[in-house]
C-alpha cells in the first residue's frame, strides 16, 4: 500500500518533465479547434455585437439605430432585476450543490455494500434532458393533483409558482436534483485519488472520521472543488430550459433571468437588436464572474495537492 | 502558465455562451419542413400549423390537385413555435405562397413590411369569397380596412363552462348577470369548492376575464381605440370600472388562492372542473375536446356552457363574444401563381370543407355550416356555438392576437400581475399604455 503514493507522484513528475522536453506542439495542431471555435463562437459573437446596434424584427433588413438598444437596456428595470436573479440562482446552485455533492462524492468513493447500486440510481437524473426533468417536476408540483396537495404541512396551499421565493426555490431545487449527480461524480473521482497513506497516518495519530474528513479529504479536494464550482457558475448563468418550462419568468417578472429575458425579447417579441444587447451583457457578466472565480480561488496557479509527498 | 489557464477558462465560458446563443438561433431556423417555394411555376406552397387538423387541410389540397393544373403542396410546421418560425422564413426564398395565421396582429407586421397580397381583387371577381363567411369572423383578418385572410379552420369563442353537478349541489344556476356570478361564487365557496378554475400559470386564460369584463362594460370600442393608438382609452372611467369589478371578483376568492400554479395546458384547470373541485371555467370552445380526451362521460353529460354574464349598466352588448375568431389563409404578394391560389381559397367555403371540419370537431364559419350541424357528433354543442357567433354583434379577437407579437408578453405579464396583486389598477393601466401600437 505504501508504494502507491510515490508511484503516483513519480508518474506526475515524469509527465511534466516530458512535456517540458518536447516543448509546445506546433500551431498546426490547433487549426481544427481554432476553426471550429471561430466559426461557431467568435463569428456569431461578432454578429450579435453588430446586431445589438440595430433594430431588426427578422422581416426587413436590420436598421442601424446606434446606441438605442443599449440606452433602453440601461433604463430597463427588468434587465437589472434579471441580472440579480441570474446571480442569485447561480449562487444558490453553488451553495446548495457543493456541500451535497462533496458529501455524496466522498461517500460514493468508499467501498460500502450497495454503494455501486445506489450510486447508479442516483446518477439517473443526469441522464435525462433538462426539459424532461422540468416537465416531470411541473407535474409533480401541481398544487391540486401533485405532491403539495398531499403534504400541505410542508407546502401550505401549494401555490409554489405564485410567489417569488417559492418559485426560485423550485428552480434551485430542480437544478440541484439534476446536476448534483454530475458534481458528485467529480468528487468521487477526486476522493478516490487521495492516497490511503494519509488516512492511515491520521488513524495512527488517533484522528476521528470527522477529523479526517476536515483535515485530509476536504483539503485534498480543493482543486476539484474549484473545477466543479466554475462549471456550476457557467451552468447557472446560462440556465434557460428549466425557467422556460417551470415558470416562464413568472409570477410577473419574478424569475425572469437574463437568458430567458433574451429569449423573450428575441423570439417572442421579435426585437432581435434588443435581444442581442442582452446577450452581450450576459457574455460580459459571465466572463467577469469566471475571471473573479479563477482569481479568487487560485485556479490559475493550481498546485498539486500531493506536494511534499 | 497563469495566462494560459485564464485564457482557457475564459475561452470555455465564452464558448459555452456562444453555443447556447447559437443553439437558440438554430432551433428557430431548423426543421421548418418547408421546401423552397416558387422554383417551378407548376406548384405553390401552403404552410400550416402542424396538428390534428392537418387531416382536413390535406384532404382539401388533394381535392384541389385533382382538377387543377397548378398543384398545391402542403407544408406543416410542427409544434407551438409556428409564429416564430414563420417570422424567420417569410421574407426569404423559403417563404410559402399561402400561410396559416390568426388574423389581426399576427399579420399586421407582414402587411406593414408590404409582404401580403390584399384580397380585394379576388373578392371583386368572386364576391362569394367574402359573403359566404360570417362577417364578424371575416373582418378580424382585415388590416387598415383591407381584407388579408380567408377563414380556414374552426371558430373558437370563449364561453363560461360549468360543472352541472357541482352547481346543482350548491343550488346555483348558471349566472346571466355579473351579480348572479358573484352570488354563485359565494355559494360555491361556502360549499368548499373552488368557485372558478383558472389556469393562471399559462397567463392567457387570465386574459379572457379582462377581455369579457372590458367588452361588457365598455363595449368593443374601448379596446379598438386603444389598439388604434389612443392610449388614454385605458385610463378612462370604463377601464377603471372593469378593473374594480375584476378586483372585487378576485378578492371574493372566486379563483381560489393558488391559480398562479395551475395551468390549462397540462390539463390542470380542466381537471379541476371535471373532477368537481371547481364550479366554472372561462375557456375557449376547445375546452370540450380537451375534457373529452380524459373524461368522455363528464363532457357528454355534465359539462354545461353559457355565454359570459351581462353587466348591469354596461355599454357592451351581452351577445358579444371574444376569443379566436378563426384561423386564416393569407397570400404572399410574391406568389407566382395568384390565379391558382384564388381558386384554392374558394374551397374554404365548399361543402366538402365544412363536412370534413365538422367531422373532426371544428366549427367552420361559413354560412353553409348550419346545414350540416345536425349530422355532426355533438350537434347541441356545435349549434349553440354557431348561433353564439352568428348572433354576436361583435366578435373581439383575443387581445394578445390583436396586438402585434411584441405586445404578447407584456399583456400576459400585466394580467398575471394584476390577478396576483403585484400591480394595482394604475399599474395595469400603465402597462397597457406602454404597449406598441398596432
Amino acid at each position: 500500500m505504501t508504494t502507491i503514493a510515490p508511484a503516483v507522484s513519480g508518474r506526475r513528475r515524469t509527465k511534466s518533465l516530458g512535456s517540458l522536453e518536447m516543448g509546445r506542439p506546433g500551431f498546426a495542431w490547433a487549426i481544427p479547434a481554432t476553426l471550429f471555435f471561430g466559426l461557431f463562437a467568435i463569428v456569431p459573437l461578432i454578429l450579435v455585437a453588430v446586431l445589438s446596434f440595430t433594430r431588426w424584427d427578422g422581416l426587413s433588413s436590420p436598421e442601424l439605430v446606434g446606441f438605442e438598444n443599449w440606452s433602453a437596456l440601461l433604463d430597463d428595470p427588468i434587465m437589472i432585476k434579471s441580472l440579480w436573479l441570474s446571480l442569485l440562482l447561480t449562487v444558490l446552485g453553488v451553495v446548495i450543490q457543493t456541500p451535497l455533492s462533496v458529501l455524496l462524492g466522498v461517500w460514493a468513493a468508499g467501498h460500502q455494500r450497495n454503494r455501486a447500486i445506489l450510486s447508479a440510481i442516483y446518477f439517473i437524473p443526469l441522464l435525462l434532458s433538462a426539459t424532461a426533468v422540468s416537465v416531470l417536476w411541473r407535474a409533480l408540483l401541481d398544487p391540486n393533483f401533485g405532491i403539495p396537495a398531499q403534504a400541505s404541512w410542508l407546502f401550505g396551499n401549494g401555490n409554489l409558482f405564485g410567489k417569488q421565493a417559492t418559485a426560485i426555490g423550485v428552480l434551485a431545487f430542480v437544478s440541484t436534483w439534476q446536476f448534483t449527480p454530475f458534481h458528485t461524480l467529480i468528487y468521487q473521482g477526486a476522493a478516490r485519488a487521495i492516497p490511503r497513506v494519509l488516512y492511515q497516518a491520521a488513524e495512527i495519530d488517533g484522528a476521528s472520521t470527522v477529523r479526517q474528513f476536515w483535515s485530509i479529504t476536504l483539503p485534498q479536494l480543493r482543486n476539484s472543488m474549484i473545477t466543479s464550482m466554475i462549471l456550476m457558475v457557467v451552468g447557472g448563468l446560462t440556465t434557460f430550459d428549466t425557467v422556460l418550462i417551470l415558470t416562464q419568468g413568472g409570477p410577473g417578472t419574478d424569475t425572469m433571468i437574463s437568458a430567458y429575458y433574451m429569449y423573450e425579447k428575441g423570439f417572442r417579441n421579435f426585437e432581435f437588436g434588443a435581444a442581442s444587447a442582452i446577450a452581450l451583457v450576459l457574455v460580459v457578466v459571465a466572463t467577469l464572474v469566471s475571471l473573479v472565480v479563477v482569481r479568487a480561488s487560485g485556479y490559475d496557479k493550481m498546485r498539486s495537492t500531493l506536494e511534499g509527498m | 502558465m497563469k495566462t494560459r489557464f485564464t485564457r482557457t477558462v475564459t475561452g470555455t465560458a465564452v464558448l459555452a455562451l456562444g453555443l447556447s446563443l447559437s443553439a437558440c438561433g438554430s432551433s428557430d431556423s431548423g426543421g421548418t419542413g418547408a421546401s423552397p417555394a416558387g422554383e417551378e411555376s407548376g406548384q405553390f406552397h401552403v404552410l400550416v400549423y402542424g396538428d390534428a387538423t392537418n387531416k382536413v387541410e390535406k384532404q382539401i389540397v388533394d381535392t384541389f390537385n385533382k382538377t387543377s393544373k397548378v398543384k398545391a403542396v402542403l407544408d406543416t410546421i410542427p409544434g407551438a413555435d409556428y409564429q416564430q418560425k414563420l417570422q424567420t422564413i417569410i421574407n426569404t426564398d423559403q417563404a410559402p405562397d399561402v400561410f396559416f395565421n390568426w388574423g389581426g396582429g399576427s399579420i399586421a407586421p407582414f402587411v406593414r413590411a408590404n409582404l401580403l397580397l390584399p384580397l380585394d381583387d379576388y373578392i371583386a371577381k368572386d364576391p362569394g369569397l367574402k359573403s359566404n363567411f360570417l362577417p364578424s369572423v371575416f373582418n378580424s383578418a382585415s388590416v387598415n380596412g383591407k381584407a388579408y385572410g380567408v377563414p380556414m379552420r374552426g371558430t373558437q369563442p370563449v364561453m363560461l363552462f360549468n360543472n352541472k353537478k357541482v352547481l346543482a349541489d350548491a343550488g346555483v344556476t348558471p349566472p346571466t348577470t355579473w351579480d348572479e356570478l358573484i352570488a354563485a361564487v359565494q355559494k360555491l365557496k361556502a360549499k368548499g369548492v373552488t368557485p372558478i378554475a383558472l389556469g393562471g400559470g399559462d397567463q392567457w386564460p387570465t386574459l379572457m376575464w379582462f377581455e369579457y369584463a372590458y367588452d361588457r362594460i365598455a363595449g368593443p370600442e374601448l379596446f379598438q381605440k386603444a389598439l388604434d393608438g389612443d392610449k388614454q382609452a385605458w385610463a378612462g372611467e370604463d377601464s377603471k370600472k372593469a378593473l374594480t369589478m375584476l378586483k372585487q371578483l378576485i378578492d371574493t376568492g372566486a379563483f381560489g388562492d393558488k391559480f398562479d400554479s395551475v395551468k390549462f395546458t397540462d390539463q390542470g384547470s380542466p381537471t379541476l372542473l371535471a373532477n368537481g373541485k371547481a364550479g366554472f371555467e372561462l375557456m375557449g370552445s376547445w375546452e370540450y375536446a380537451t375534457i373529452q380526451d380524459f373524461n368522455l362521460k363528464f363532457a357528454k353529460n355534465d359539462l354545461g356552457y353559457t355565454n359570459f354574464p351581462s353587466i348591469a349598466g354596461g355599454k357592451g352588448d351581452p351577445n358579444n363574444v371574444v376569443g379566436n375568431t378563426n384561423n386564416f389563409y393569407s397570400v404572399l404578394k410574391k406568389t407566382k401563381t395568384p390565379k391558382a391560389v384564388g381558386e384554392f381559397l374558394k374551397l374554404m367555403y365548399s361543402d366538402e370543407f365544412v363536412k370534413a371540419s365538422l367531422a373532426i370537431g371544428n366549427l367552420p364559419t361559413t354560412t353553409n355550416t348550419e346545414k350540416f350541424l345536425d349530422a355532426a357528433d355533438n350537434p347541441d354543442y356545435l349549434k349553440y356555438q354557431f348561433n353564439l357567433v352568428k348572433q354576436a354583434p361583435s366578435f373581439q379577437l383575443s387581445w394578445d392576437q390583436a396586438y402585434p407579437p411584441s405586445g404578447i408578453e407584456p399583456i400576459h405579464r400585466a394580467v398575471q400581475q394584476f390577478f396576483s396583486g403585484q400591480i394595482d389598477a394604475d399599474g395595469f393601466i400603465q402597462a397597457m399604455q406602454a404597449l406598441p401600437a398596432a
